[in-house]
């Protein structure tokens, strides 16, 4: 999702996880927004100033799952150190998935290390170029 | 996106590389909980042979302030005039006495746990003043050339650093009696440059074992020991003999009499021992006065036969290379069986394992040159009846057949010798068993265990051999505390638990170890995102054998503890000290 016109983290995340909920590994989309938002106030979830990773190993998903949003500028403020977060990325994983979601998280890391990816993700004219841009720095 | 050079992450970037090279190393190494144990063997051997080789020097350092002389104990006695010979063993009492006296009172109430009461029935902490305090009276009785033996303290000092060393280590109960046993093995090692018989001595006589679990640790301890002595002094084998041959198969026959004889006269001598300990008790003078007169006999004795001083070390060697007439050693093998018995009963601290062998060593030789009188084909070597006789003594006195072989052929590296030592030993040990039910060393045992009323007994189940407090962490804790925490403990699981302490899964290292370069994941992971909730687990009152049912399968080092009513974590069961209960257990099926 593009340019989500919010103004706080939870409607940030409670806009992404809509869009994400009717995927078929999610088993139970309540419980996936719960465990998240628990998830989010129980520890930081930021990776860089301007980037959530927003996350929980669940039971209400049977696969692990990912959605990606970027927040209208200025974007939300995720907690005190970072208060303008345009990147997040919403993961659910299910509890058994200890190695899955530690690859995904390292793997996105790395992607928005890259010199460019994260300029370019924020400049991304429409999805298919920002999915295009994803898929290439991972592939890298 | 840039990165940026923050000192914390700069910081963390270097912690995360540590925690990778550790890693590396213990995959390349694989250091197991039984190398950890092997490498502080070798540490107790270490200490073992450097408290051994001190204690020598100490012993013949009061020799020489006592008489001043620096030649050997027997030497000594034969250039002193008689008024000295009398004198310096009973000045020697006296000091000894002394020392206990004082000792006592500074010790009041510590029990004076010996290294086997400490392996056998103990937890294998040994009282450290106690034994400090006996060690230097021995030294008194032992360099005024009481007829006693220095291994034994040289022993229980080892054993004593290697009881200190564990507890300093936090070892569990079976560990550290394991531990402590290595120090008794590198004492003895170190004692009679003999470290294979040093290993057999302990697992046979204390141990009761020779499985590997317990077997490879000693040999590790005594092998150093062995080493660290042979490094530091021109140590060789102890007793330097001629060329023995086996001349005709017929010798076998006064071999396997010599069997029956030095298994008959080893329950004899013991008890003999015991007897004039109660006599000595019975004259109900104070214990100083009786180590004063214990030291008079020996001095008496030694007026007339020098050779009674000390522990018959330098008297064995003249035995074996045949420098003893026969006739004189009849003299002197009753003399220092009176001296042994003063020494030992007046309660003179110290060891009869030297005496022993010196018994062993007389009876043997007279025996073969009786039999060469006779039937020369039968026994064409005296000395060699002295060698053999040597193993059988001891085999009899300690029950230790293949310990005493071992050693023997180690003090002497005479190989010709093994078949008639083996046979001898064995028939001796018989011998010995089927007159007496008891040996040197298990009926003071016995006897004790039944007077301490905690003898530490096999643990019984998990509570009784698990260990508290350990590394655990919240469910918030980050990625790099859990990293800090895998770097400063050496465990591959760090259990994660709830505020009110229950036990919630664990990470495993397994799991963490690719990701750890990653300094973004650092800060952002925490205990909760990556911990197995279906982590294995034991209650505290299951058995032994339950427990080791839950590691079958697991390629797991430790089982978390849990409380099956509050789901509480109350400690971890380590897969090594349930190995090692689990052959004590077997050990001691009745306890």
């Amino acid at each position: 999702m593009l340019d989500l016109a919010v103004n706080s983290r939870e409607t940030a995340l409670r806009t992404l996880h809509g869009a994400l909920a009717a995927h078929p590994a999610v088993a139970d989309g309540e419980r996936l927004l719960r465990d998240v938002l628990e998830r989010v106030m129980l520890a930081p979830v930021c990776i860089a100033p301007e980037v959530a990773l927003p996350h929980a190993r669940t039971d209400a998903v049977t696969n692990l799952v990912l959605g990606v949003a970027r927040i209208a500028a200025p974007g939300v403020g995720f907690d005190g150190e970072h208060p303008h977060v345009r990147l997040m990325f919403l993961i659910g994983a299910p509890r058994s998935a200890v190695d899955d979601y530690l690859r995904l998280v390292a793997n996105i890391s790395r992607v928005l290390k890259k010199e460019g990816t994260y300029a370019a993700l924020l400049d991304a004219p429409d999805e298919h170029v920002f999915r295009a841009i994803l898929a290439r720095a991972a592939a890298a | 996106m840039k990165r940026m050079a923050d000192p914390a992450k700069v910081l963390l970037e270097r912690l995360m590389r540590l925690l990778r090279w550790r890693l590396w190393i213990q995959e390349k190494l694989q250091p197991t909980e039984w190398q950890i144990t092997l490498m502080w063997a070798a540490v107790a051997g270490f200490t073992g042979a450097m408290s051994s080789m001190l204690f020598s020097v100490l012993a013949e350092g009061i020799h020489e302030l006592l008489t001043g002389r620096s030649e050997g104990v027997v030497e000594t006695m034969r250039l002193l005039p008689w008024w000295a010979v009398i004198g310096v063993p009973a000045a020697g009492g006296l000091l000894a006495g002394l020392t206990l006296a004082l000792g006592k009172r500074i010790v009041r109430g510590q029990s004076s746990t010996d290294y086997m009461e400490a392996i056998v029935i103990g937890s294998g902490e040994i009282p450290v003043r106690t034994s400090l305090i006996k060690s230097a009276a021995a030294l008194f009785s032992i360099g005024s050339g009481g007829s006693i033996g220095r291994e034994g303290p040289m022993v229980q000092i080892a054993a004593v650093l290697a009881s200190l060393i564990g507890r300093w280590r936090k070892f569990s109960p079976p560990q550290l009696r394991l531990l402590v046993a290595c120090g008794a093995a590198s004492g003895i090692a170190s004692a009679y440059n003999a470290p294979i018989a040093g290993s057999f001595f302990v697992a046979e006589i204390i141990l009761g074992t020779i499985a590997m679990e317990s077997l490879g640790p000693l040999a590790v301890s005594a092998v150093v020991a062995a080493l660290t002595v042979r490094g530091l002094t021109d140590a060789q084998q102890l007793y330097d003999v001629p060329p023995f041959k086996l001349s005709s198969a017929w010798e076998m026959i006064p071999y396997i009499v010599l069997g029956l004889i030095a298994g008959t006269l080893a329950p004899w001598f013991l008890r003999s021992l015991r007897r004039a300990e109660k006599w000595f008790v019975a004259t109900s003078v104070p214990p100083i006065a009786r180590l004063v007169l214990g030291g008079i006999i020996v001095g008496d004795l030694a007026v007339f036969y020098p050779e009674v001083a000390g522990n018959g070390y330098s008297v064995v060697v003249g035995i074996l290379n045949g420098h003893v007439p026969w006739l004189a050693l009849i003299g002197i093998m009753l003399a220092k069986w009176v001296a042994t018995a003063a020494s030992f009963g007046s309660g003179a601290p110290g060891g009869v394992f030297t005496p022993a062998l010196f018994m062993g060593a007389s009876a043997g030789y007279l025996f073969g040159t009786a039999v060469n009188m006779f039937w020369p084909t039968g026994a064409a070597d005296p000395q060699a009846f002295a060698l053999v006789g040597m193993g059988a003594f001891l085999s009899a006195a300690s029950y230790a057949p293949v310990m005493a072989v071992i050693m023997l052929f180690e003090m002497t590296l005479s190989y010709d010798i093994i078949l008639p030592l083996l046979l001898c030993s064995v028939i001796a040990y018989f011998t010995a068993k089927g007159l007496q039910g008891e040996s040197l060393y298990s009926e003071s045992l016995r006897r004790k265990a039944a007077e301490t009323p905690r003898a530490a007994l096999p643990a019984g189940n998990v509570r009784d051999l698990m260990k508290q407090n350990p590394p655990a962490v919240p469910t918030t804790a980050r990625f790099a505390e859990i990293a800090r925490m895998f770097l400063s403990v050496r465990v591959n699981n760090i259990y994660v638990t709830g505020k009110d302490g229950r036990f919630l899964g664990a990470v495993a290292l397994h799991d963490i170890k690719p990701y750890l370069g990653d300094a973004d994941l650092a800060g952002l992971v925490i205990a909760n995102d990556i911990m197995r909730e279906d982590f294995p687990r034991i209650g505290p009152d299951q058995s032994l054998s339950d427990a080791l049912g839950g590691f079958l399968g697991q390629p797991l080092e430790r089982l978390p503890v849990i409380d099956p009513d509050t789901g509480k974590l109350l400690g971890s069961l380590s897969k090594s000290d349930l190995l090692l209960a689990l052959v004590e257990k077997r050990q001691k099926p009745t306890a």
